[in-house]
C-alpha cells in the first residue's frame, strides 16, 4: 500500500515576523523554517501504520528547493521517499493552486490513503488536503484524533464540539490528522544517516501536466498586517479559590475571553 | 522558563563560520557526513534538550535520588530520559559503525552535548557515563572484551562509569589503595570508591566499572597503578560483588547518583585487566583527558541557559527609571535599560561566547588527532589539545560560575529564591571547578608540565596560532585595536613564563608552582580573547561583505571588543603580581592562621 503524507515547510512561530515594506509578503531572511506542527503528527500516523502494517510512505510536498529540509527530518523519522513540486509558477499559489498541484503529484504515485495536517500553521487555511480530495474524488475526514485500517475501510474519530463520532471510509481516502492523535517520534541518528540516502523525486507543473497560468490565483492579495500587540501584567492577590473566582470574573468582563 | 538555552545562531555560526565542521567531511572517518546530516542531529538534538530534558530539570532537583536496601532508584521521569537517548542512538553518536555509532564528527558530538548539557547536566551525565566506559575499552580493550562490552555500552542496554576516587585519595591517586588479586583468568577486587558519578541505578541491566587498583608487589606510587573491568554483574548474569554502600547529600546535581561503592565485601568481585598492568593511570587518562575537557562543556552549558533565563527576565522585569529622567511619575523601565545589569549581561555573553569557541575548538582539534593522516597536522593538534585542556577544564569552570553568579544578581531577590532556575543552576555548576582534577590541580598541570613540556613546543604552537589571528584581525581597519590588546597579553604571557621558567630553573619548586593558578587566570585571558579575535575577524568580514544578519554580526565585535577592553586589562595586572616574586603563602606558618 502506498501513503503520500502532505507536507509543509512553514516559519516557526516562535520566529519573530516582520512584514516586507511592500505590505505583501512576509520578511524571511530572519526566519526559522519547520514542518508544520500538524504535519508532524500526520507522518507519525503513516510510519505507526507502515510499522503495523507494511506499506510505502511517500511525502509529497510543494515549495522551493529548501523544502527538502523538511522533507528529510520526516525521511529520517521512517518515511521511505519524497516527493517535492517545485519550480517556476510555485511560489505564489493560492490554496486552490497548490491542491490541484499535489492532486496531481499524489495520483503520479498512485497513492490509496493520503495523510495531511489538519491545517498548516502558516495561513490556517484549512483548505488543501480538502481540495485534494475533492478533485480525486477521494473520500475525506477531517480533524481526526484516531485512526484504524480495517480491511479496505477506514474507521476514524473525529472531535467534535463537547464529543466526537466515528466514521468508516472506503479508500482510496483524505485523511486530515489532529495534534492529539499520536507523539510524533524524534528522528533517530542512524536514521538520519539513512535519510540522506533515501530519494526525494522533483516535478515541476509542466511534468505534472499543469500550467502556472492555469493555476493562477484567482484571488487578490491587499496587504499583510501584524496583529496588535497590548501586552499588560495583571497580578491577582488574595487565597486560591479568590484568586480562581477573580480570574474567572476578569476573562469573562473585560476580556471577554470566556 | 525560558525556552531558549542557547544562542543556535551563534552556535551555527561557531560550526559553520569559524570551524568549518563541513572541511572534516574530506577526512574519510567522516567522508558519509554533510552540512545535512549536521544540521538535522543539530535540530533534534536541540529538540530533545528542549522538549525531553529541560523539562526535568527542576523537578528532578526537587525530587532526587532515592536510596534503600543497596538500590538506587532516579528520579520519575529519568527512564523516559534514557529511553529517548538510547532509540535516538544518542549513546554513541561519535562511535564507528561497527559499534553501532554513526561517525558524527566529535565537534558536532560536542556541540549536542553542550545543548543536553544546557538543559539538564544531571540527567545527561548518566548516558554520558556508559560513553566514557566505552571509549575505555574501544581504546584499550582486547578484541574479545570489545565484542563482549561496546554493543552494549553504545547501545545505553548497559550503563557505565569511571572509578578513580577512594575516601583517602582524590587528588592523589598514588595513594589509592584497591587491590587486583590475579586468579584463574580473572582478578579477585577489593577496594572501596568514593563519589563515582552514575554509579548506581535503575537504568540499565548492568553497569560497567573502570575501575583503578593496584596488583600485588605493584611500584608505590602512580606507577603502580592498573585499570580493571568490573561489570555489576557478570557476562553470565551472575551478581559481582558490588555493592552500593551509599549516595551523597550534594549541593547541586541532585538527581545524579554520586555513589560509595563497595567492591569485594564478600570476597567475590572479579575484574579484567584493561590495558597493561601498571598503566593503568596512563589508560585512564585517554579517557580523562576528554572527560576535562567536557566538563567544561557542562560547565559553559550551565552559564549559556542562565544567560538566556536573565537576558529574557531581564527584557521583562520593570524596576526604575533611567538615571538621566526627572519624572518620577514616568514608566518604569525594564531593567536591561539600566547600565549595570547590561554589563552584567554582557559580561555573561562574552563568557559564554569566548568560552564555547575555545571548547570547540578543542573538539575540532580532537577529529583532527583521530582522523587525519597527515602527522604533521596530528602532533599539532596534539601538543594545542595538550596545552588547552586545563584551560578548557579550569577556566571555562571558575568562569562559569561567575557568570551564572552574574544571572543570578540580575534576578535580585527572585534569583536567590528556587522557584526560578538560575538559583539551581548556581548550585548545579559549582562541582565543575571540583571534579576531574580540581582546578588547583589543573593551574598545577599546566605550569608544572603543559608549558615546560618538550622545551615548551606545546606553547610555541599555541603562540604561533594566536599570532596568525592577530595578523589577520590587523588587516580590518575596526579590529586594530583588539588585535594589539591581543597582543599585549600574549607578549605579557610570554615575560611572565620566562620569569617564572627562572624560579623553577633555579629549584625553587615550590616558588614556581605557587604562582599557578594566578598564572593559569592570565593565560586563559589570552586564550579566550584569542577565541574572541578569531570571531570578530569572521564577523567583520560578513559586516564589510554587506551581510543582512548586521545585529548578529556586530553584536559578536562589539562583544569581543568588550572582552579586549574590559578583561584583558584585568588579567595584565595579575602579571604584576606573577611578576613581585610575592610568597606569602609559602612563608605564612601554620600557627598563624
Ligand atoms: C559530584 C561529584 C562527582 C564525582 N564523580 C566522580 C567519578 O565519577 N569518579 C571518580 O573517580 N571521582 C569522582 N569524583 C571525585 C572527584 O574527582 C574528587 O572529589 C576530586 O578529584 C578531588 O578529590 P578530593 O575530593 O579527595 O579532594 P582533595 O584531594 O582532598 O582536595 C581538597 C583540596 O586540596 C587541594 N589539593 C589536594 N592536593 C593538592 C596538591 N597536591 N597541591 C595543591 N592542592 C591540592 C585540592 O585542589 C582541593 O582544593 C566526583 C566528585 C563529586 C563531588
Amino acid at each position: 500500500m502506498k501513503i503520500a503524507v502532505l507536507i509543509k515547510r512553514v516559519p516557526d512561530t516562535a520566529s519573530v515576523f516582520a512584514i516586507n515594506p511592500d505590505q505583501k509578503s512576509v520578511a524571511t531572511d530572519k526566519l526559522k523554517f519547520v514542518m508544520s506542527p500538524y504535519d508532524e503528527h500526520a507522518v507519525e500516523e503513516a510510519i505507526k501504520l507502515k510499522e503495523a502494517n507494511g506499506a510505502d510512505v511517500v511525502v509529497v510536498s510543494l515549495g522551493p528547493d529548501s523544502a527538502k529540509e523538511v522533507m528529510r527530518t520526516a525521511l529520517a523519522m521512517g518515511a521511505d521517499e519524497g516527493l517535492l513540486v517545485t519550480g517556476a509558477g510555485t511560489d505564489s499559489l493560492t490554496s486552490k493552486g497548490v491542491a490541484e498541484a499535489l492532486a496531481a503529484a499524489v495520483k503520479s504515485i498512485g497513492a490509496e490513503l493520503v495523510f495531511a495536517g489538519k491545517q498548516a500553521v502558516d495561513d490556517d487555511a484549512s483548505q488543501v488536503a480538502e481540495r485534494v480530495a475533492e478533485l480525486l474524488e477521494m473520500a475525506h475526514a477531517s480533524v481526526v484524533t484516531k485512526f484504524e485500517l480495517n480491511g479496505g475501510t477506514a474507521v476514524v474519530n473525529r472531535e467534535i464540539e463537547g464529543g466526537s463520532y466515528t466514521l468508516e471510509l472506503p479508500l482510496p481516502a483524505v485523511i486530515t490528522i489532529e495534534k492529539g492523535i499520536n507523539t510524533p517520534r524524534y528522528p533517530t541518528l542512524p536514521n538520519i544517516m539513512k535519510a540522506k540516502k533515501k530519494p526525494i523525486a522533483e516535478k515541476s507543473l509542466a511534468d505534472l501536466g499543469l500550467s502556472a497560468e492555469a493555476l493562477a490565483p484567482g484571488v487578490v492579495l491587499e496587504s499583510l498586517s501584524l496583529p496588535r500587540q497590548n501586552r499588560r501584567n495583571h497580578i491577582i492577590d488574595g487565597d486560591t479559590p479568590a484568586r480562581v473566582n477573580e480570574l474567572i470574573r476578569l476573562l469573562k468582563e473585560e476580556e471577554k475571553a470566556l | 522558563m525560558s525556552d531558549r538555552l542557547a544562542d543556535m545562531r551563534h552556535i551555527r555560526f561557531l560550526l559553520y563560520e569559524i570551524f568549518d565542521v563541513e572541511s572534516l567531511t574530506q577526512y574519510e572517518h567522516f567522508a558519509d557526513h554533510s552540512k545535512e546530516t549536521f544540521e538535522m542531529a543539530l535540530e533534534t538534538g536541540y529538540k530533545l534538550a528542549r522538549e525531553v530534558f529541560w523539562p526535568a530539570y527542576q523537578p528532578f532537583d526537587r525530587e532526587g535520588i532515592h536510596f534503600k536496601d543497596g538500590h538506587v532508584t532516579t528520579p520519575a521521569g529519568m527512564k523516559e530520559i534514557w529511553k529517548q537517548c538510547k532509540e535516538g542512538g544518542w549513546f554513541a553518536p561519535g562511535a564507528d559503525y561497527d559499534y553501532g555509532g554513526q561517525q558524527f564528527p566529535h565537534l558536532l558530538t560536542a556541540t549536542t552535548s553542550y545543548l543536553f548539557n544546557c538543559a539538564n547536566t544531571s540527567a545527561y551525565m548518566y548516558v554520558g557515563s556508559a560513553a566514557g566506559a566505552a571509549l575505555l575499552i574501544e581504546k584499550y580493550g582486547t578484541d574479545e572484551q570489545k565484542a563482549e562490552y561496546l554493543e552494549k555500552l553504545y547501545s545505553g542496554t548497559w550503563g557505565g562509569t569511571m572509578c578513580l576516587t577512594e575516601p583517602q585519595a582524590g587528588s592523589s591517586l598514588g595513594d589509592i589503595t584497591t587491590t587486583a588479586v590475579p586468579e584463574n583468568g580473572h582478578f579477585k577486587i577489593r577496594g572501596v570508591k568514593r563519589f563515582i558519578s552514575s554509579g548506581d541505578h535503575d537504568l540499565a541491566e548492568n553497569i560497567v566499572h573502570p575501575v583503578l587498583a593496584k596488583l600485588p608487589g605493584a611500584p608505590p606510587g602512580v606507577k603502580g597503578i592498573s585499570l580493571f573491568l568490573v561489570p555489576k554483574y557478570r557476562l553470565d548474569g551472575t551478581y559481582n560483588d558490588v555493592a552500593t554502600a551509599g549516595v551523597e547529600h550534594k549541593l547541586g546535581l541532585r538527581a545524579q547518583a554520586t555513589a560509595t561503592l563497595n567492591f569485594g565485601e564478600k570476597d567475590d568481585c572479579h575484574g579484567w585487566l584493561l590495558g597493561a598492568e601498571n598503566r593503568g593511570l596512563e589508560c585512564m587518562f585517554a579517557l580523562m583527558n576528554g572527560a576535562r575537557i567536557h566538563t567544561g562543556i557542562q560547565a559553559v552549558a550551565g552559564a549559556s541557559a542562565a544567560y538566556q533565563c536573565a537576558l529574557q527576565y531581564t527584557q521583562e522585569r520593570l524596576q526604575g527609571r533611567s538615571v538621566s529622567s526627572k519624572d518620577p511619575s514616568a514608566e518604569q523601565a525594564a531593567i536591561i535599560k539600566h547600565p549595570d545589569v547590561r554589563r552584567m549581561l554582557l559580561h555573561q555573553k562574552a563568557f559564554v561566547e569566548g568560552n564555547l569557541s575555545l571548547l570547540l575548538f578543542t573538539a575540532k582539534l580532537s577529529d583532527i588527532r583521530h582522523a587525519s593522516t597527515d602527522e604533521a597536522e596530528q602532533q599539532r593538534a596534539h601538543l594545542l589539545l595538550e596545552i588547552l585542556t586545563p584551560i578548557a577544564k579550569a577556566h571555562c569552570s571558575d568562569g562559569a560560575f561567575e557568570s551564572i553568579r552574574l544571572a543570578l544578581q540580575c534576578y535580585g531577590g527572585a534569583g536567590f529564591c528556587e522557584e526560578f532556575p538560575v538559583a539551581q543552576m548556581l548550585r548545579d555548576n559549582k562541582v565543575y571547578s571540583i571534579y576531574e582534577g580540581t582546578n588547583g590541580i589543573q593551574a598545577m598541570d599546566l605550569l608544572g608540565r603543559k608549558v615546560p613540556m618538550n622545551g615548551g613546543e606545546a606553547l610555541r604552537a599555541l603562540i604561533q596560532e594566536i599570532s596568525e589571528t592577530i595578523d589577520a584581525a590587523r588587516k580590518l581597519e575596526p579590529l586594530k585595536e583588539m588585535a594589539q590588546s591581543v597582543e599585549d597579553i600574549q607578549n605579557t604571557v610570554a615575560e611572565v613564563t620566562m620569569h617564572l621558567g627562572a624560579i623553577g630553573m633555579s629549584g625553587d619548586r615550590e616558588m614556581y608552582i605557587c604562582n599557578a593558578s594566578d598564572y593559569l587566570d592570565m593565560f586563559s585571558a589570552m586564550v579566550i580573547g584569542w577565541q574572541h579575535l578569531q570571531m570578530a575577524t569572521a564577523a567583520q568580514k560578513a559586516l564589510d561583505a554587506g551581510s543582512d544578519d548586521k545585529d548578529f554580526y556586530t553584536g559578536v565585535v562589539k562583544t569581543a571588543s568588550y572582552y579586549c577592553r574590559r578583561s584583558i586589562p584585568k588579567a595584565l595586572a595579575i602579571a604584576t603580581i606573577l611578576k613581585s616574586n610575592e610568597r606569602t603563602a609559602l612563608d605564612y606558618e601554620e600557627a598563624w592562621f
